[in-house]
């Protein structure tokens, strides 16, 4: 942006310097309070992520600033800008330019759950040079040559990469042999659409498994019957159930359960938190979810029992999702970042995103507090939940898992 | 001179508003900016279809959206520009509404709009097969300018603008045209315009792949501002709805309602979602949506034709006087009938016409000739076949059997408008007046069948208006005239479109004693200047002083022929009428 601008007309220049040059003001003293975005989806019909994201924001701040704050800048507090994306790609777009336009004072962000929301987001920081974090998995997001867009998760194609060897394994472990045949079930959100398309072209040759059967659907889901008695009459040794609405999984569970399925006869597995969401429970019983695994790309685990009980107590939140634990991460990040940068500026900061290397992460599985050349992160792991008693509980990778993984066992 | 002047408002307004957006330097007002445009031109394009010819799309996402998926695709798989793919956009949104539109037609009213609805939301699900859930433009830091990236957003906002004016010109020309008349005159009464000469059909589809590539050019724009494409945010029902909600809550119909209805929704939108979404999350939907049903509550048809009605008002306190007066005196000057030269010459001839329905026979092997200058009445009492017959003369009705010869051509089976260019024209038992037009416009839309030029049309149309006496008050609104001057207009509007035949259905309907013999005089006057007349009417009093010969009709056949005074005692017509009782009473 900026060297094309130099070229234009006078008011460009000054608009441009209005953004960014208000930002170099504040690094000039040390500021008492340090902005830092959570732009999410507070309306509309993706209003719960939103709010539970936002959850792990406070906490990661309360923390942070509990602390002692940002140590290098003279125990500066951090303080958080909330905006709400809207539910619709407009309408974050339009959030994303508000953001930028009235907030020149952040020096990152994170946001915004939907990944077409946080392209359209990321589209307007890009231009802005306003870092933003990402718990959104999609490919492309990372793939647009973008300097300023840094992803914590694994992405979709390698998170089925990374998750389907694993469930083998977990598989072969627990039963004393491997799935041949498999089914897989899936709704047309561009996340499973992706999935899909790395199992399909790569992954299920790769471990020797056949699809038997395969079927699409545009959410909602209006009756789920004939899906499972397709499933039911091919008998597979593996259900992938890739639903990504809550509604959508709890018809489909049930009528797993009802066709006499569920309970482990078939191994039934997801790739996606929506199956391992509180809501689910309202809907459906402990039971019909019992054994249910999900592969995803961050949740609350091993070494998080702090976190997890102050959630509990002060949100009444039943378990840390993916969406909590990752934003919470993100404020982490943020402060590591502007430790290192020494200054309250964005591109000082975005700068420190791209040259951190800070060890183990501690908030996302795997790998490293470290971004490759196309901003993801480096070693970024899955981790896979299962139903248990009523809970999903991390179950891989060992050193994380809460409990033991149990295969279901064919009866 | 005119037209140049109504060019000057739009050109005003946006001058206007391009200053307001130079001195806004805040990027995230711009952007608000920015889209009042798109979405004024979106609505635009949904007016030019749905608000002129009133056939209500609930689908104008597809076309929008075919444009923005264009605008993305071409340039990340074929590299090429958005200026030259918006353009493209168009003409495939033309293409694709002429591919919507031809099907689709053969359907109206909510049977049109729930079909219109399906194309979006089926072509969505086409993207998403194919795997387009989230495309975005490819970012272009070495050649911005030639990829329309700009670094200024005010660029974005004047380039909306300008798609704005020359929508806004483009519908303006169209409103004044023959286009345009054409369309309004279908919203009015799809079978009077086919009647009037007008191919319903063929306006109907000029219309959609217009409005198809208008809507197409700006999705592609849409995509440029917003850079990231998926089906929901261009095919969704949100977006066919917001055409809808710009165009109703300004006005339907009109070249400002889209724009005046964007100008203050839009930015609406946003200052509540920042303001009070901010406070109390998702509290935006709903004083929006309250804010939109009070405004239809109060301005059923928007609020440009509120603020009209408003402002004509009071211009009117002070005009209103004396034109009614002239137009009595007016009319009043027409002589009494007298003989007319019968030349014999046969124009129309009905050969053996039958028409059943079902079980019921309507017309039954009814023939008859009509020549050439003569007043020829056509009676019988209710359900004798009247309507029906005319039906079958003008082409609403195909005929099961028999000819129509018009001049010695067979005509039968034609549609209307083809007989409208053969020379009949008619008018209505109910009226169909464009009520917010003035007298002569609503007139010139008949004219348009025999004139060339739009010129021609008016010229053709302030004829018509003076010989049935309406000169005086031709400016004034359809909605503002009696029942007496709305007959006489029906019939200016007939006789515009020069026909040799009139065919005039129950045209003294509704009207007082006096008011009858103004139009009777007015038709007679017709009639002296060389017209064919065919009348329907139930009233023998009127009609006796006024036809040449009777055909009388029952039970869809004719049962007796000829001069008022004979076929006025025919015992049969009389029984027709009253019943055998009164046949032998009429006898004696």
């Amino acid at each position: 942006m900026n060297k094309t601008s130099k070229g234009l007309t006078r008011r460009t220049v000054l608009s441009g310097a209005a953004a960014v040059g208000l930002a170099g003001v504040a690094r000039a003293q040390t500021p008492a309070e340090i902005k830092v975005g959570l732009i999410v989806p507070l309306s509309g019909i993706y209003t719960r992520p939103g709010q539970v994201m936002k959850m792990g924001a406070e906490m990661g701040i309360e923390h942070i600033n509990a602390q002692g704050g940002i140590k290098a800048l003279g125990g500066a507090k951090l303080k958080l800008v909330v905006i709400d994306c809207g539910d619709t790609t407009e309408k974050a777009k339009n959030a994303a330019q508000r953001m930028v336009a009235q907030e020149p004072d952040l020096v990152a962000a994170t946001g915004s759950y939907l990944s077409s929301f946080t392209l359209a987001v990321t589209e307007v920081t890009e231009r802005a040079e306003l870092p933003v974090l990402t718990l959104s998995y999609s490919d492309l997001l990372t793939d647009r040559g973008f300097k300023y867009i840094f992803q914590t998760a694994a992405t979709a194609s390698r998170q089925s990469e990374l998750g389907l060897p694993t469930l083998m394994k977990l598989a072969e472990n627990a039963s004393g042999k491997k799935p041949k045949t498999v089914a897989m079930l899936m709704d047309n959100t561009a996340t499973s659409v992706a999935t899909a398309k790395a199992l399909k072209e790569k992954l299920f040759a790769q471990e020797g498994l056949q699809l038997v059967v395969e079927e699409v659907w545009t959410p909602p889901l209006s009756d789920a019957t004939p899906l499972i008695q397709k499933v039911r009459s091919a008998k597979p040794d593996l259900l992938l159930f890739m639903p990504n609405a809550v509604s959508d999984a709890k018809l489909g569970l049930e009528k797993i359960s009802e066709f006499g399925l569920g309970q482990g006869k078939i191994p039934t597995v997801s790739f996606s938190i929506t199956i391992a969401e509180p809501d689910m429970l309202q809907s459906v019983s402990p039971e019909t979810v019992q054994g249910i695994m999900t592969i995803v790309a961050n949740w609350g685990s091993k070494g998080h029992e702090a976190l997890i009980a102050e959630l509990k107590a002060k949100y009444k939140e039943p378990w840390m999702t993916q969406n909590v634990i990752s934003t919470y991460g993100d404020m982490w990040l943020m402060k590591e970042a502007l430790e290192k940068a020494g200054k309250a500026d964005r591109n000082a900061v975005a700068q420190a995103f791209r040259t951190m290397d800070a060890g183990p992460s501690k908030y996302y599985p795997g790998g490293q507090l470290k971004f490759d050349e196309k901003g993801r992160r480096v070693g970024a792991g899955v981790v896979i939940v299962q139903w248990q008693s009523g809970v999903p509980v991390t179950v891989y990778p060992p050193e994380l898992a809460q409990a033991q993984p149990f295969w279901p066992k064919k009866s | 001179m005119l037209r140049m002047r109504s060019f000057l408002p739009p050109l005003l307004f946006t001058l206007a508003y391009a200053v307001v957006s130079l001195g806004v330097t805040n990027s995230y007002y711009q952007l608000i900016l920015t889209l009042v445009p798109v979405w004024a031109v979106f609505g635009l394009s949904w007016n030019l279809l749905s608000g002129y010819t009133g056939l209500i799309s609930f689908g104008h996402a597809a076309f929008f959206g075919i444009g923005a998926y264009a605008t993305a695709l071409g340039q990340i798989y074929f590299d090429i520009s958005p200026w030259l793919l918006i353009p493209i956009a168009a003409v495939l949104g033309g293409i694709a509404g002429l591919l919507i539109g031809f099907p689709t037609f053969r359907l109206q009213g909510h049977y049109f709009a729930l079909a219109m609805l399906a194309y979006p939301l089926a072509i969505l699900y086409v993207f998403e097969w194919l795997g387009f859930q989230e495309v975005t433009l490819p970012i272009k830091r070495d050649a911005p300018i030639a990829y329309m990236q700009f670094a200024d957003p005010h660029l974005y906002t004047l380039l909306g603008l300008a798609l704005m004016l020359s929508t806004i010109v483009l519908t303006q020309i169209i409103e004044r045209s023959r286009f345009g008349m054409a369309l309004l005159a279908i919203k009015q009464n799809e079978a009077a315009a086919e009647a009037a000469g007008i191919n319903t059909l063929a306006w109907k589809l000029r219309a959609i792949t217009l409005s198809g590539a208008i809507a197409a050019a700006i999705g592609g724009f849409y995509a440029q501002v917003l850079l990231v494409v998926t089906p929901a945010s261009v095919f969704g029902m949100l977006v066919s709805a917001q055409a809808l909600t710009v165009a109703m809550f300004g006005g339907v119909g009109t070249v400002w309602g889209p724009v005046i209805g964007s100008v203050i929704l839009i930015p609406l939108a946003e200052i509540l979602h920042a303001e009070a979404g901010a406070r109390i999350p998702g509290i935006q939907g709903v004083i929006f949506g309250i804010a939109i049903v009070c405004v239809i509550l109060l301005a059923p048809e928007g609020l440009f034709w509120k603020l009209r009605d408003l402002l004509r008002k009071r211009n009117a306190k002070a005009t209103a006087s004396d034109t009614v007066a002239t137009v009595a005196a007016n009319v009043t000057t027409l002589r009494p009938a007298s003989p007319r030269p019968a030349t014999g010459e046969v124009v129309l001839e009905v050969r053996n016409l039958s028409r059943s329905f079902g079980g019921l026979k309507a017309v039954q092997d009814v023939s008859f000739k009509l020549h050439k200058n003569e007043i020829l009445g056509i009676i019988g009492p209710n359900g004798a076949g009247k309507t029906t017959l005319f039906n079958l003369l003008n082409g609403f009705l195909k005929p099961s059997q028999g000819e129509v010869l018009i001049g010695g051509r067979d005509m039968s089976g034609q549609r209307p408008h083809v007989i409208c260019e053969a020379g009949i024209g008619r008018t209505f038992q109910v009226m169909r007046p464009f009520l917010r037009m003035s007298i002569l416009d609503n007139v010139v839309v008949g004219a348009y069948v025999r004139a060339r030029t739009d010129d021609q049309a008016r010229q053709f149309a302030a004829d018509a208006v003076a010989r049935v006496g309406l000169s005086a008050v031709a400016n004034r609104v359809a909605g503002e005239l009696s029942t007496k001057e709305l007959r006489l207009m029906e019939l200016a509007r007939a006789i515009a479109g020069q026909p040799r035949i009139l065919l005039l259905d129950e045209t003294l309907a509704g009207l007082g004693h006096g008011e009858a013999d103004e139009v009777v005089a007015v038709i007679q006057q017709l009639a002296r200047d060389g017209m064919t007349i065919a009348i329907i009417e139930h009233t023998m009093q009127a009609m006796v002083r006024l036809v040449d010969r009777f055909l009388v009709l029952d039970h869809g056949a004719v049962i007796t022929e000829g001069l008022p005074e004979v076929v006025t005692r025919d015992s049969r017509v009389v029984e027709a009428y009253l019943g055998k009782k009164w046949a032998g009473h009429a006898a004696n």
